[in-house]
């Protein structure tokens, strides 16, 4: 008990987010359950391109073709073979890990820029290369997956609290999205603070130094990689899962682009950046369309374009904005204003090196 | 003699790091002054604060002009040349192309090929490899395309940090009798930051000792030589 | 035969067009160390301002110099108050602004002028010539030489005079510049303007071609980047001989092997840059030092 007095104020805070996301489908509505869900779901996405480029420095803009590879592994499964949908999700998130990894190995030889272009082609010829193998992919047709309906004891248990109508496959959907993402996010956390996550940002802050050091460049590389991707697969299978339809136009490019938003506006290189990512990157296309589309007076043709180029020009201008005044995004912002409080209650410390100058001397 | 270049009390720093303590020095026209002390002492701070690559408080002026506030190519053009410590060699480019940049500043055509000319007298072995990257030279050649890149900019003054690291006494001794010779001939000021202090106190008229970013010992360079207790207790030997 | 002929020699005649971008990347981007994802879009946005111009009736030739002056302006701007603030944070930064600027562009584009692909006149004629029992048309050579003329002149700037010593200068070692008295923030706006002007000389001369819509640059900044990685992203003349192998390749690929549609070309040139990157990462014509590209 003695050890839970010693947690420090943001474990606390840890626990409070937990519960709330816990409770939140007795609070809402059926279909809200299922948009929180879609927000858990970029979530976990962005965590793990936050591993990637946060933790270590590599820039991809093709993770929605990796929640494309997790979407479709898990549609295929179950529509064709009839596998278990909770099944899948691994298998998804492994094999699109899998892809990831070896994609990983010609990433090692480009620079910033180049592997930025080298991604963003890959988020380009996404849906082309999706809507090919019609056999498998049913292309331009799309697959439908039929929604799952909740285990016995999952019903009871939710209709018990909420004495309300029995849990629907939205809820239930939900709360798997929810304990995916709690272990996700508990994992990602333990390999930060250990060894992989040192290496991944010693490689990030000064790869000569990193291999002078004995760090094995390439090896952690690849796996940042193929983690990210991992992410990224179990999180489009978990899509597929809640949306209950996947097509090739699900994944253009602007996905990934937002996946990115979302990563720099959390707050690249920590842990709870990516939650707040998630919110954004889900909310804002919807949030704008709404805000745009509810306004008389902008006429419809100029709606229609906004709601082409309007989140193109609102991510452009947050990309540019948060690098320059606030690189480390909404948690930094946080993470230091705390610390100026701090310092500002406990006073200021002794500011130089504590050394004192020698008397002066007369010659 | 004028005054060519003073420092009164400056302080400096990076960041919540303060090195320079409050050190005041002087350059006359023409001058050779050596900085001398030991590792951390502040002597490659000083430099840089002069050609601003430091914040610093107090003030220092050159030919009576303040240098506060101003950029780093502004202090440059008002003729100080300053051989950082690592050269400052652009690898990126060739010998011929590092030299060209020398005389960046030059408007005067005629004579800046003479000086190159004067320049491959100097160091025959920038000649030589001039079309090569100018990353293919040895430490001590490297130091001679700095050197010689500083002479092409014709500075009233040259700063100078730790000429003669790493490189071979035979070396050391063929750069210095150059930069006695630029001093006599051109006129140049020079201020010379060495750890070798027997070498510096023979080329300087004057010598400042730094010790935790104060001046501790300042005074004519053979006196210092000279006198036991002070070559002792500041110049190790 | 000649089917055949005819493929080779329009393959040749856009990997053409791949080769001079490939080229402004090599030459701008190494020589200047230029790091700018939006370079694509920047050009694009200064054809619309063009084809603005010249829907207002303004000579083709007028509206010409007057685009490519305020487009060097443009890249000045853009690099003192966006990419300055960052100027000393590690690479991701820049590129990430970058991006952020690619997004703003293309989007700001589309909001102002919609997607739908509009004509571009061009000064050369689309009639074409024989080449060895196949056609090329006026207009792919006109680009062709066009490019070749604006990139002869930018390398002569860069490596023969001294204001492009001063810029390559500023741009590899900044700190060393300013002390040979550099003016090292002006160079490096410099060098963003011009490398702004040169990129809206090509999305001029490729709008015809390509017909101007928002989007135009993507898929050939894709193929440009395909050909400087395959001919070795150091190498002025790899990237010529890799932008006309992929030229032709992608060409080919879409005519002869099934499946491969129009939008599944660029999935040729993705394998052309993965196959590259993992067999030869140093490309045709690479250094042999094992840099990163």
């Amino acid at each position: 008990m003695s050890r839970l007095a010693k947690w420090p104020p943001r474990y606390w805070l840890v626990v409070l987010v937990v519960l709330v996301f816990f409770g939140l489908p007795t609070q809402v509505t059926s279909f809200q359950s299922l948009e929180w869900a879609e927000v858990l779901i970029f979530a976990i996405v962005i965590l793990g391109l936050n591993l990637l480029v946060g933790y270590n420095g590599q820039l991809s803009l093709g993770h929605g073709a990796f929640m494309a590879i997790g979407a479709y592994t898990t549609a295929i499964l179950v529509h064709r073979y009839n596998v278990n949908y909770l099944a899948t999700i691994p298998i998804a998130g492994l094999l699109t890990g899998l892809v990831g990894f070896f994609l990983g190995i010609p990433a090692l030889r480009l620079s910033p820029l180049y592997l930025a272009l080298a991604t963003f082609a890959l988020a380009v010829i996404t849906p082309s290369l999706i809507k090919r193998p019609v056999g498998l992919t049913q292309g331009t047709d799309g697959i439908e997956i039929l929604p799952q309906q909740p285990p016995d004891w999952a019903s009871s248990a939710f209709t018990s609290v909420t004495g309300g109508p029995p849990m629907s496959s939205d809820q239930w959907l939900y709360y798997v999205v929810f304990f995916i993402a709690v272990i996700l996010f508990w994992i990602a956390w333990n390999i930060v603070r250990r060894r992989p996550g040192r290496a991944f940002m010693a490689i990030r802050d000064g790869e000569v130094a990193a291999a002078a050091f004995g760090v094995n460049i390439a090896g952690y590389k690849t796996l940042a990689f193929g983690l990210s991707a991992f992410y990224a697969g179990v999180a489009g299978s978990l899509y597929a899962l809640a949306t209950g339809f996947v097509h090739p136009d699900e994944f253009p490019v602007s996905l990934s682009l937002g996946l990115l938003v979302g990563a720099v506006i959390g707050g690249l290189g920590s842990i709870p950046g990516p939650l707040l990512g998630g919110i954004f990157t889900f909310w804002l296309p919807i949030l704008s369309g709404q805000f745009v589309g509810g306004q008389s007076w902008i006429p419809d043709q100029v709606a229609a374009v906004f709601k082409n180029a309007g989140p193109a020009v609102t991510y452009g201008a947050l990309l540019i904005l948060i690098m320059i005044f606030a690189p480390n995004g909404v948690v930094g912002l946080i993470l230091s204003a705390y610390a100026r409080l701090r310092s500002r209650l406990r006073g200021a410390g002794e500011r130089t090196t504590g050394q004192l100058p020698p008397d002066p001397q007369t010659v | 003699m004028s005054t060519l270049l003073e420092l009164e009390n400056v302080r400096a720093g990076y960041g919540q790091t303060r090195v320079l303590h409050g050190v005041s020095m002087s350059i006359a026209d023409g001058d050779v002054v050596a900085l001398l002390g030991a590792n951390g002492a502040g002597k490659t701070t000083t430099l840089r604060a002069i050609t601003g690559g430091v914040r610093w408080d107090g003030s220092i002026t050159f030919g009576g002009r303040s240098l506060n506030g101003a950029s780093t190519e502004a202090i440059v053009r008002m003729g100080i040349a300053h051989v950082p410590e690592g050269r400052g060699i652009l690898t990126e480019l060739t010998v011929e192309e590092n030299l060209r940049l020398g005389a960046y500043l030059r408007r005067d055509g005629d004579a800046v090929a003479k000086d190159y000319d004067r320049v491959f007298e100097y160091f025959p072995i920038l000649r030589e490899r001039k079309k090569l990257s100018a990353s293919t030279l040895s430490g001590g050649e490297q130091q001679m395309l700095a050197l010689a890149r500083a002479l092409l900019m014709r500075p009233r003054l040259l700063l100078l940090d730790e000429p003669s690291l790493g490189l071979a006494p035979l070396v050391v001794r063929a750069i210095f009798d150059i930069i006695r010779t630029v001093n006599q001939s051109d006129h140049v000021a020079v201020l010379l930051v060495e750890q070798n202090a027997r070498i510096a106190l023979e080329l300087s008229s004057s010598a400042y000792v730094l010790e935790v970013g104060r001046v501790a010992v300042a005074g004519d360079s053979t006196k210092l030589q000279n006198e036991e207790s002070v070559r002792r207790s500041y110049l190790g030997y | 035969m000649t089917e055949f002929a005819q493929q080779v020699i329009s393959g040749l005649a856009s990997g053409g067009i791949y080769a001079s971008l490939a080229l402004a990347l090599v030459l701008i981007y190494n020589a200047m160390g230029l790091v700018n994802f939006a370079q694509g879009e920047m050009a694009m946005l200064a054809t619309f301002l063009a084809y603005t111009l010249i829907g207002r009736g303004m000579s083709y030739w007028i509206a010409l110099p007057i685009t490519i002056v305020v487009a060097f302006a443009g890249g000045l701007v853009i690099q003192r108050v966006i990419i300055r603030p960052v100027e000393r944070a590690p690479v991701l930064t820049l590129v990430i602004v970058t991006l952020g600027l690619a997004t703003l562009v293309n989007g700001l584009a589309g909001f102002l002028y919609g997607y739908i692909p509009r004509d571009f006149p061009s000064p050369f004629s689309v009639q074409t010539v024989d080449i060895l029992g196949a056609a090329a048309s006026y207009r792919d050579l006109g680009v062709i030489g066009v490019s070749a003329v604006v990139l002869v002149l930018i390398y002569l700037l860069l490596q023969r005079t001294t204001l492009g010593l001063a810029m390559r200068a500023a741009a590899h070692h900044p700190e060393a510049s300013r002390l040979l008295g550099v003016r090292v923030s002006w160079m490096l706006a410099l060098g963003w303007g011009l490398a702004s002007a040169a990129g809206a000389v090509s999305g001029i001369m490729v709008a015809p071609i390509l017909l101007l819509e928002p989007n135009m640059m993507q898929s050939v900044i894709i193929y440009a980047f395909a050909a400087a990685v395959l001919g070795g992203i150091e190498s002025p003349l790899g990237a010529v001989i890799g932008g006309l192998i992929v030229g032709v390749t992608v060409n080919l690929a879409g005519a002869y092997v099934p499946g491969v549609g129009g939008d599944l070309q660029l999935a040729v040139a993705f394998l052309i840059i993965i196959a590259v990157l993992v067999v030869r990462p140093n490309g045709l014509l690479g250094r042999r030092a094992a840099r990163r590209a």
